[in-house]
């Protein structure tokens, strides 16, 4: 059996080594670098700045921690990248020696198919190379998306793959759109240095989150001096010689030296020969598949943003293995009701589930129970107390439907209560646990037992 | 002690009058329940708020608790120093420890506020339910 991935990013690559594991001769054909969007100029680089921003914040705060320092602290923007470019390098190689030790064949080019089994590689020196193969899976990924009038340049008006690498700290910066990739950005060059602008179209930051937990959000945006515009648009653009000024719905005007515009993602199945094989798109382009991942072509899959489910690394990756075990001729099939999603800002916000509003539309009648970390000794000790733990259950079964947490460490912290709701837990299930002290952990079973009206570290109601 | 010259709202704020200008701020057996205050979130000015909603949030070392305004009113100014030492409202909760100050249009809402004997009595009975 013959595999050809389209795309080597945490869709592709991971589809790739399962389709390996499971016997099939793999080629992957890749055009930028292999770990994708994530690796390259998503996940993990806004990671490390985020760590080299958390550490700033310490050093900043260093006295309330009892350590005298002598000097001052500032962060180097080219050190910073530096240390960036490294650890994504640890990890790209990483990838490819996965691929050497499965015997995974890559391709550093771009490719189009010609037909079901049959793709075209331009390779990076001009040249071509056919690759025939029995399956195809397509995973081509998405790219920061734009409207006309917000062009990317690179230089004034940013998207994220332009916000990872730059060359100073801009003194000012608006951010268009405060959803996950702009609150993640407004608090890393905010605690860099940046004046922060947020506008943001919807009513709240991160509107796709509960409510609640937008609230606390917003709460420590104030805290770190971003300011943020909701509920308005930003109408036109002008850029300067030296500033960006943006025109507001409410006819006020924000200038700033630089934009960063994150305003979504756009799928990337355009030039990839889609059309020489007739597999049907939706009406942002994306590739239609069923829960199999297969397209409407018999052989050929695919997964991660291009299919415009959810776009996230881990449901892509999970979508590759779905796709490599049935080109490998297996049965697989995905379900997104048990997603975990975490958002890097400072503190954290990480959700499983149902939000509460969500389960209310659906005809739940539910138990809220809710923790705060300032109620926790391991949270004062770490210095970081601000955030809250929100379960939600079903009030009849008792069966966990989502977890909302903002705070320390909330995205580790949510894979308790996304194993809970995976196999069909209860409240009573967690809460039952024992769960050690001193640590941020004890947080999710006091909220569980909040649900009951019996967490011990809250005073009575 | 309790100041005399103020009205209490039930749920642990006060305000005082001073023609139509009204200043807020929370009593001192709210201050000592919330324990240390570390952030207080200013209200925006020109913000209008009603009588018995939030008027804003306070964060302490041991939990977070809304700041129930007793009047309704529109935000005229607030107090600046929160923002960076709150902890003026533990130590001063009647005076340097206020949090905002409103324009009122209905002065007759005061009417249903405690004065400071009925506040002190509305103490001892949540006291002795607790």
């Amino acid at each position: 059996m013959k595999i050809a991935v389209l795309g080597a990013g945490p869709g592709g690559y991971v589809a790739a080594i399962r389709a390996a594991q499971l016997g099939a001769s793999v080629t992957v054909i890749e055009d930028i670098e292999v770990g994708g969007t994530c690796l390259n100029r998503g996940c993990i680089p806004t990671k490390t700045l985020v760590a080299s921003a958390e550490v700033l914040d310490k050093a900043k705060n260093i006295q309330d921690f009892g350590i005298e320092l002598n000097g001052s602290v500032a962060p180097n923007i080219q050190k910073i990248l530096e240390r960036k470019n490294k650890v994504v390098s640890i990890q790209v190689k990483g990838i490819r020696g996965l691929f050497k030790s499965w015997g995974i064949k890559i391709l550093d080019g771009r490719g189009f198919i010609v037909n079901p089994k049959k793709i075209k590689v331009v390779l990076k020196d001009g040249s071509i190379e056919e690759v025939e193969t029995d399956k195809i899976i397509i995973a081509t990924g998405s790219r920061p998306a734009q409207i006309p009038m917000f062009s990317f340049d690179g230089e004034k008006i940013l998207s994220s793959d332009d916000a990872v690498n730059l060359s100073h700290i801009p003194k000012s910066l608006l951010v268009i759109g405060a959803g996950v990739i702009g609150c993640e950005f407004a608090f890393i060059y905010r605690e860099f240095g940046s004046e922060i602008t947020m506008v943001e179209m919807m009513p709240r930051a991160v509107s796709t989150e509960d409510e609640e937990i937008s609230e606390i959000l917003e709460k420590e945006l104030k805290k770190k001096k971003i300011k943020l515009i909701a509920n308005i648009k930003v109408e036109k653009i002008e850029i300067k010689k030296n500033s960006v000024q943006a025109f507001l719905s409410d006819g006020k005007t924000v200038e700033a030296e630089k934009v960063l515009v994150s305003i979504g993602r756009a799928v990337n199945s355009r030039d990839i020969g889609l059309e020489n094989i007739g597999v049907k798109t939706g009406q942002r382009g994306e590739i239609i598949v069923n829960d199999k991942m297969e397209t409407n072509v018999e052989g050929v899959y695919a997964v991660g943003d291009v299919t415009g489910k959810i776009m996230l690394a881990h449901v892509a990756s999970k979508q590759g293995i779905i796709a490599a075990e049935n080109a490998a001729g297996g049965n697989a099939s995905i379900n997104y009701d048990t997603v975990p999603a975490a958002i890097f800002t400072s503190p954290e916000i990480a959700s499983v589930g149902l939000r509460e509003k969500q389960a209310l539309d659906k005809g739940y009648k539910i138990k809220i129970g809710r923790f705060q970390f300032r109620a926790l000794g391991k949270a004062h000790a770490m210095g970081e107390i601000s955030g809250l733990i929100k379960i939600i259950a079903d009030e009849q079964s008792d069966k966990i439907l989502g977890a909302h947490i903002i705070g320390p460490h909330a995205s580790d912290l949510i894979h308790e209560v996304a194993l809970a709701i995976n196999k069909g837990l209860t409240v009573k299930d967690i809460a039952d646990t024992i769960h050690a002290h001193p640590t941020l952990s004890e947080g999710i079973m006091e909220a569980a037992e909040d649900v009951h009206g019996a967490a011990i570290h809250v005073p009575k109601k | 002690m309790n100041p005399e010259n103020i009205k209490y709202h039930k749920e642990h704020t006060w305000v005082k009058i001073s023609g139509k200008k009204a200043i807020i701020g929370i009593t001192n057996y709210a201050q000592e329940s919330l324990g240390d205050i570390v952030y207080i979130d200013l209200p925006d000015l020109d913000n209008t708020v009603d009588a018995n909603t939030e008027l804003t949030e306070i964060e302490s070392t041991k939990t977070t608790s809304s700041v129930i305004s007793p009047v309704s009113g529109t935000i005229t100014e607030v107090n600046e120093d929160l923002a960076e030492t709150p902890e003026i409202i533990n130590e001063d909760p009647y005076g340097k420890g206020w949090i905002a100050v409103l324009e009122i249009e209905d002065k007759s809402q005061l009417d249903s506020l405690m004065d400071v004997s009925e506040y002190e009595k509305y103490l001892e009975e949540e006291a002795k339910l607790k």
